[in-house]
């Protein structure tokens, strides 16, 4: 029925709009769909293997804007197309939501690596709510196992696995900082990601050509890449995503910590905060000067990994 | 003539005009330090509600009062006056109800802490802390700060311990016990969640 009308409402867009370069491709492969198979080989499967309704749903989503360049008209569109696409091709019921940063908010996060004893709860709690790839073990979290005196992570165990704590170490944990002067966003070629007005450094994953410039440009390893279609245990599976959050990634894209775009932007704290067994880990509003988070920044004692690069990450460590 | 007179001049202009940006380059802390409303966090519409029992709390952070989760509830056999009551107890329960499988691991070795340092001696549904005060179960932080003052300071602030589901909206945090066993308050040590793999 809506896929009815939103065939009608483009053929009649087709015929009143001036003809643009957009709409002019639009029209030549709705034309070309069935004959272009080869054309889009690795894209788009054979026209045998799904159905005209999931075939004219990808050509739409192929043809789409940059989620900025979007109205929220346009957003809500290609938001239930995403979920139509996920009930079509898995059998996955999700909802995936474009709603905006709230006002007056920007996020900061803050580290306590006195707390910390590398219990890991917090990346297990990642991993399931951010849908990341079971069978290439992705995480966004890395928590190091450091020798005092040290506070460089690279030089601390990233891969430990015996009891916890251990004497005479201290945890330290590491993902997207969040800069305000994020290196990776300048990089993007597609301008692809970029920074949110609530301070969350976000990748659009349709934008995105994969190309990982971003993950070099980054100093913190921040970002990982999508070497496969992730695998998810459907009963794992969490159904309350964001288009730029934890929607489930195609294959071939970077992707990264967005602070949990999909759980803080309705006022939730991040599922590494909500897991975290030791309270090591405060996330707050930086603008409002009665938060926790800023509690942290007036009375502890902070510093931020590789201040000097001019980066300005929103994520500090601080010692009780 | 003239225009090459003046290249000295344009490229001073230049140059200054670089340092001025350097110097007035800003950093969003400075947003942050200016950001002097009050934001109210009470306004963002949650999505999740918290349904646990709460108690508002008898000590002020930064916003005032705030909410503790309650404690009197997951005390299995709370009220403790129930049986500490002068009456009599038969033999075949005593074994089940002289709480021989509490662990006291609290307090410096050698001078480890004994039941009534914390427990009320006569009315058993308190606490007591050493001033003599009688503390409910479900604000022990009044008593747990008496030594652990730094600890406290940091909960009430929100460096220590942490807020139950939500950054937004009415601040619910956990209590000390929540977290901790007070009979044997270090964590236990155990093996991590998960594991890494190196990084591609």
């Amino acid at each position: 029925m809506t896929a009815d009308k939103e065939k009608k409402a483009s053929r009649h867009n087709m015929m009143a709009k001036k003809s643009d370069r957009r709409a002019f491709l639009k029209g030549m492969s709705m034309a070309a769909a069935a004959g272009s198979a080869a054309l889009t080989a690795g894209c788009i499967p054979s026209v045998e293997a799904a159905s005209s309704e999931e075939l004219q749903l990808r050509w739409q989503e192929f043809f789409k804007k940059n989620y900025r360049l979007m109205t929220q008209q346009e957003k809500d569109a290609t938001v239930a197309r995403l979920e139509r696409l996920a009930k079509l091709r898995n059998d996955l019921d999700v909802q995936v939501g474009s709603y905006p940063p709230l006002e007056n908010v920007l996020y900061g996060y803050a580290f306590n690596i006195t707390r910390c004893e590398g219990f890991m709860e917090c990346v297990t709690a990642c991993v399931k709510e951010n849908n990341l790839d079971r069978k290439t073990n992705t995480q966004y979290i890395r928590i190091f196992e450091m020798e005092p005196g040290q506070l460089d992570p690279s030089t601390g165990d990233g891969q430990y696995y015996h009891e916890v704590p251990v004497e005479n170490a201290f945890y330290m944990g590491t993902q997207c900082f969040h800069c305000e002067k994020a290196p990776c966003t300048r990089a993007c070629p597609t301008k692809a990601t970029w920074k949110e007005p609530d301070g969350i450094v976000v990748v659009d994953y349709d934008w995105c050509i994969g190309c990982r410039y971003c993950q070099a440009a980054c100093p913190y390893y921040g970002r990982r890449f999508n070497w496969g279609k992730p695998e998810i245990p459907a009963k794992e599976l969490t159904t309350r995503q964001h288009y730029l959050g934890n929607r489930i990634r195609p294959v071939g894209k970077m992707e990264k910590c967005t602070f949990c775009i999909q759980r803080t932007r309705k006022g939730r704290l991040p599922a590494c905060v909500e897991a975290c067994p030791t309270g090591a880990r405060v996330f707050g509003n930086l603008l409002d000067p009665e938060s926790e988070i800023r509690y942290v920044l007036r009375h502890k004692k902070v510093f931020r990994m590789k201040e000097e690069l001019g980066t300005q990450p929103k994520f500090w460590y601080f010692i009780d | 003539m003239a225009k090459i007179l003046l290249l000295p001049f344009i490229l001073l202009a230049f140059f200054l005009s670089f340092t001025v940006t350097a110097a007035s380059e800003k950093s969003f802390l400075d947003v942050v330090k200016q950001s002097g409303d009050t934001f109210d966090t009470r306004a963002v519409v949650l999505v999740k509600v918290v349904t646990k029992e709460t108690v508002l709390s008898k000590e002020e952070d930064q916003r005032g009062a705030f909410r503790v989760l309650a404690r009197k509830r997951q005390i299995e056999r709370y009220k403790c006056s129930s049986c500490h009551s002068g009456k009599a107890v038969t033999a075949r329960r005593g074994l089940e109800l002289s709480h021989g499988d509490i662990v006291l691991e609290h307090g410096s070795d050698g001078r480890g802490l004994s039941c009534i340092d914390c427990h009320h001696a006569d009315e058993r549904d308190y606490l007591e802390d050493k001033k003599g005060r009688k503390i409910d179960l479900d604000h022990s932080y009044q008593l747990c700060g008496q030594c652990h003052f730094r600890q406290k300071r940091d909960w009430l602030g929100g460096a220590h311990g942490k807020r139950l589901a939500n950054w937004a909206g009415e601040r619910v945090v956990y209590n000390c016990t929540t977290c901790h066993n007070p009979h044997s308050p270090r964590f236990e040590k155990r093996f991590p969640a998960t594991y890494s793999v190196p990084l591609d």
